[in-house]
């Protein structure tokens, strides 16, 4: 046991650059799979709502503007949003997903209601699974 | 003469603040009564109102360092209700994930140590390490703090190749530190003087108070709920339960540096032999009417479930035990018969997150009812003052 074994550490440090990053002149990339806020693809969504049942903090609002025309109108509230991406798990289109997640993270802003996304979209027809194609026929059974 | 000192309950950055009063005679602690309820959230509540898979964020939510442990705790219940059991590859990157989630824990648990012993830089460089397994766990899933990782019959994203050595290099940068931190500890006498005798919680009195966790095992008990009840992967994983004989912080410490190495070993493990297939199955809506208790070891000790369901796609009931909560009968024995300035140092290694927090303490007199208050900053000098004055004990050592 003997004093100060943190001080070949410390001078050693003196030579280094900081560890931390100068913030708001450079920015850390953040990965390739980060959760940013959802946002809408309005010409894939077929309005099912599973993501408007699924989100835990209610963040997703879906309300019909007109029956007719089978238009729907979706509200985003970024406010409440807890940026778990189930929405984006739950929504069934395929392969392209209606609801995805950008990598915006700076969204401080002064009044929460300019956090509200809302897109007016007409409801796009859920498409049919492409059927496998038939299995090339064997030779025939003599 | 007799004080009282009330501490807390308002301390802002805090998960569970807590109102402590301390009856004290000149600088030691005689008394010590505890209060709570003061952040009640209604969280188990708001859980009856929400489905499974809403639950899993909400549970999320009950901790932000250990959020993944509360979700585990709250997936494996409903998986256990609706008789499913997650893949494989799952359950082995789901306890991957609950690994590097003590790996960071501890960390930080030991920064907050150092600092609180007056040893600052010790605070820095562990800090500064631990935002590699930070970025390690935004990677995989995609945010540092509420990973999300969980859905019920699995996980929600998968490993490749890439990531996989990316984590393996993580950890064994994280090892090197480590070692470099036990080395330090063990040859630090002031840091090792600090911490030596203080907060002293006998083996029977840890029994007795039901103390879980790194509090429970540097008082020389082997309970880890991995061990004692192995939970999906854990009874292939070959690792062994650390603990420690001194009973006191130092203890505590040691404790908790062995486990990181045990989580590195375990998180290589768990890499090494991920095995390919599937990470989720399809989990039905509903459950069937019952119940359910679920064990989990997190950073912190035990942390249990109580999950009822009635059939619907909602939890009947929900019942939350931390593991804080189980360790403050144990912090209060062990804050008896201490000094005022080793409040900070004592409640911190049950790890409570008290520690970040900027709270105030009240000296009142209670001959005069005339009081002074102590911000905790002044705390901390005063418990510097204390341990600059401190004879350097020659003799306490660290246990290896």
């Amino acid at each position: 046991m003997r004093l100060a074994v943190f001080l070949p550490e410390l001078v050693r440090h003196l030579f280094k650059k900081p560890a931390t990053v100068d913030y708001p002149f450079k920015k850390l990339e953040v990965p390739k799979d980060f959760r940013g806020t959802p946002f809408l693809h309005p010409d894939i969504c077929i309005a099912c709502r599973a993501c408007e049942r699924d989100c835990p903090a209610e963040a997703i609002e879906i309300t019909a503007v007109s029956d007719v025309e089978k238009k729907f109108k979706m509200i985003i509230h970024n406010d409440r949003c807890v940026h778990c991406a189930q929405c984006v798990d739950s929504c069934p289109t395929n392969p392209v997903k209606a609801m995805e997640m950008d990598h915006l993270f700076e969204l401080a802003c002064f009044d929460r209601h300019d956090l509200k996304m809302e897109w007016i979209f007409v409801r796009a027809l859920p498409k049919k699974e492409p059927k496998p194609a038939a299995p090339a026929a064997g030779p025939a059974p003599s | 003469m007799k004080f009282n000192i009330p501490i807390g309950p308002q301390h802002p950055a805090l998960k569970e603040p807590i109102s402590l009063r301390m009856t004290v005679e000149g600088e030691v602690i005689r008394d010590v009564d505890i209060r709570l309820g003061y952040n009640h959230r209604g969280l188990e509540k708001l859980a009856e109102e929400r489905s499974f898979i809403q639950c899993i964020y909400l549970t999320e939510r009950i901790c932000g360092i250990c959020s993944h442990s509360h979700a585990t705790c709250f997936v494996q219940g409903v998986e256990k209700l609706m008789e499913i059991e997650p893949p494989k590859r799952g359950a082995y990157i789901r306890y991957l994930v609950a690994e590097l989630e003590r790996i960071h824990s501890h960390l930080l648990w030991l920064g907050v140590a150092g600092h609180e012993a007056g040893f600052d830089s010790f605070f820095m460089y562990t800090w500064r390490d631990r935002e590699v397994v930070m970025d390690l766990l935004e990677m995989i899933s995609g945010n540092r703090v509420h990973y999300a990782m969980n859905t019920i019959g699995g996980v929600r994203r998968d490993l490749d190749e890439a990531m996989v050595k990316k984590i393996l290099d993580g950890i064994q940068v994280l090892r090197t530190r480590s070692e470099f931190y036990f080395k330090i500890g063990a040859n630090e006498p002031t840091f090792v003087g600090r911490l030596a005798g203080v907060g002293y919680l006998s083996k029977q009195q840890a029994i007795d108070l039901c103390a879980v966790g790194p509090t429970a095992r540097a008082s020389g008990i082997t309970a880890d709920v991995r061990k004692d009840d192995p939970h999906a992967v854990y009874d292939e994983v070959p690792f062994d339960v650390c603990t420690a004989d001194s009973c006191d912080v130092l203890g505590r410490t040691v404790v908790r540096i062995k486990e990181l190495m045990e989580s590195y070993k375990i998180c290589e493990f768990l890499l090494k032999n991920l095995p390919a297939g599937q990470i989720a199955v399809k989990a039905p809506k509903r459950a069937k009417p019952n119940e359910v208790v679920s064990r989990y070891e997190a950073p912190r000790g035990e942390n249990i479930h109580y999950i009822k369901s009635n059939g619907t796609e909602k939890p009947e009931r929900l019942k939350v035990r931390a593991p804080t909560l189980a360790n403050y009968p144990a912090a209060v024995e062990m804050l008896k018969n201490g000094f005022i300035a080793d409040i900070p140092l004592i409640f911190a290694a049950i790890d409570p997150c008290i520690c970040c927090a900027e709270r105030t303490v009240e000296l009142v007199n209670a001959r005069t009812g005339e009081d002074r208050v102590l911000r905790f900053s002044q705390l901390r000098a005063l418990a510097a003052k204390r341990s600059k004055n401190l004879p350097v004990q020659r003799n306490a050592v660290w246990p290896f």
